[in-house]
């Protein structure tokens, strides 16, 4: 049971990121003042995908704690700390950003140092 | 869209701080709740919404996200990930100093990992996909 809530877990938060970095990303933030604040949650309450990557974040959230229920935070935390590989993978290939070496390098050093503070 | 590293730095921290923050939060304002099967739905929503720890944890949490998904509109998802990790060593340290919790060694390691792919990732450019090709 742990690895099917893992599974939905790492899948829909992969979605939610991939989804909300895209639909942000079509953003042109102009200032940081009230205004832009304001444009941004505008932007973010009405842009489709979005609120689909939202959508996704939530379903990752809740598959969670329902991991959290039926296993340990010693195994659901390593574990979930793989999506990092998964996001970092497509960020390169679905968001068109240069993932070079320092940046994978960077990715599997946080995964791997995720894994041993579980110990 | 370029900003400033002041503001990037800025919304890095603002990131970590208020994620580490409100999980701890959250997870103490849980603990302190009854257990969900003996307590009528509308007890425990009434609980919930009065729960100082829960109420603040939540709060933070939603300025996570929009701070994360304000980052998003100039900085990549591979940028933004491994950076904002710095989360998991402020919630090690913060359990340490505050919750009194050992930091055994391969904790430490870990720690020491962590950061150095924060460093790493750190100083690469914040966005590659908005500038033209060449431009760098």
């Amino acid at each position: 049971m742990r690895w099917l809530w893992l599974a939905i877990s790492v899948t829909a938060g992969t979605f939610g990121d991939l989804f909300t970095a895209k639909g942000m990303s079509e953003h042109g933030i102009e200032d940081f003042g009230l205004r832009g604040v304001r444009l941004v949650l505008r932007h973010i309450g009405t842009h489709p995908l979005v609120l689909l990557g939202i959508a996704f974040d939530a379903i990752s959230f809740f598959s969670l704690l329902a991991l959290l229920s039926v296993s340990e935070i010693s195994f659901a935390v390593p574990a979930s700390a793989s999506s990092y590989i998964v996001k970092t993978a497509l960020a390169g290939s679905y968001l068109g950003e240069r993932v070079t070496a320092r940046r994978w390098l960077g990715a599997v050093c946080v995964t791997a140092g995720v894994v041993l503070l579980s110990f | 869209m370029v900003v400033s590293r002041f503001t990037n730095r800025f919304f890095i921290t603002l990131i970590v701080v208020t994620n580490t923050i409100g999980n701890i939060l959250l997870g103490e304002g849980m603990q302190r709740m009854p257990d969900f099967q003996r307590t009528s739905a509308l007890a425990y929503v009434a609980q919930l919404i009065t729960n100082w720890y829960v109420v603040g944890g939540t709060a933070l949490l939603i300025i996570w996200m929009i701070a994360q998904l304000s980052m998003f509109t100039w900085a990549d998802l591979s940028y933004v990930l491994p950076v904002t990790a710095s989360a998991y060593i402020l919630t090690a340290l913060l359990s340490k100093y505050f919750l009194g919790e050992r930091i055994s060694i391969a904790r430490w390691i870990g720690i020491v990992i962590i950061s150095f792919g924060v460093v790493l990732v750190a100083e690469t450019p914040e966005d590659t996909k908005h500038r033209k090709a060449g431009a760098q």
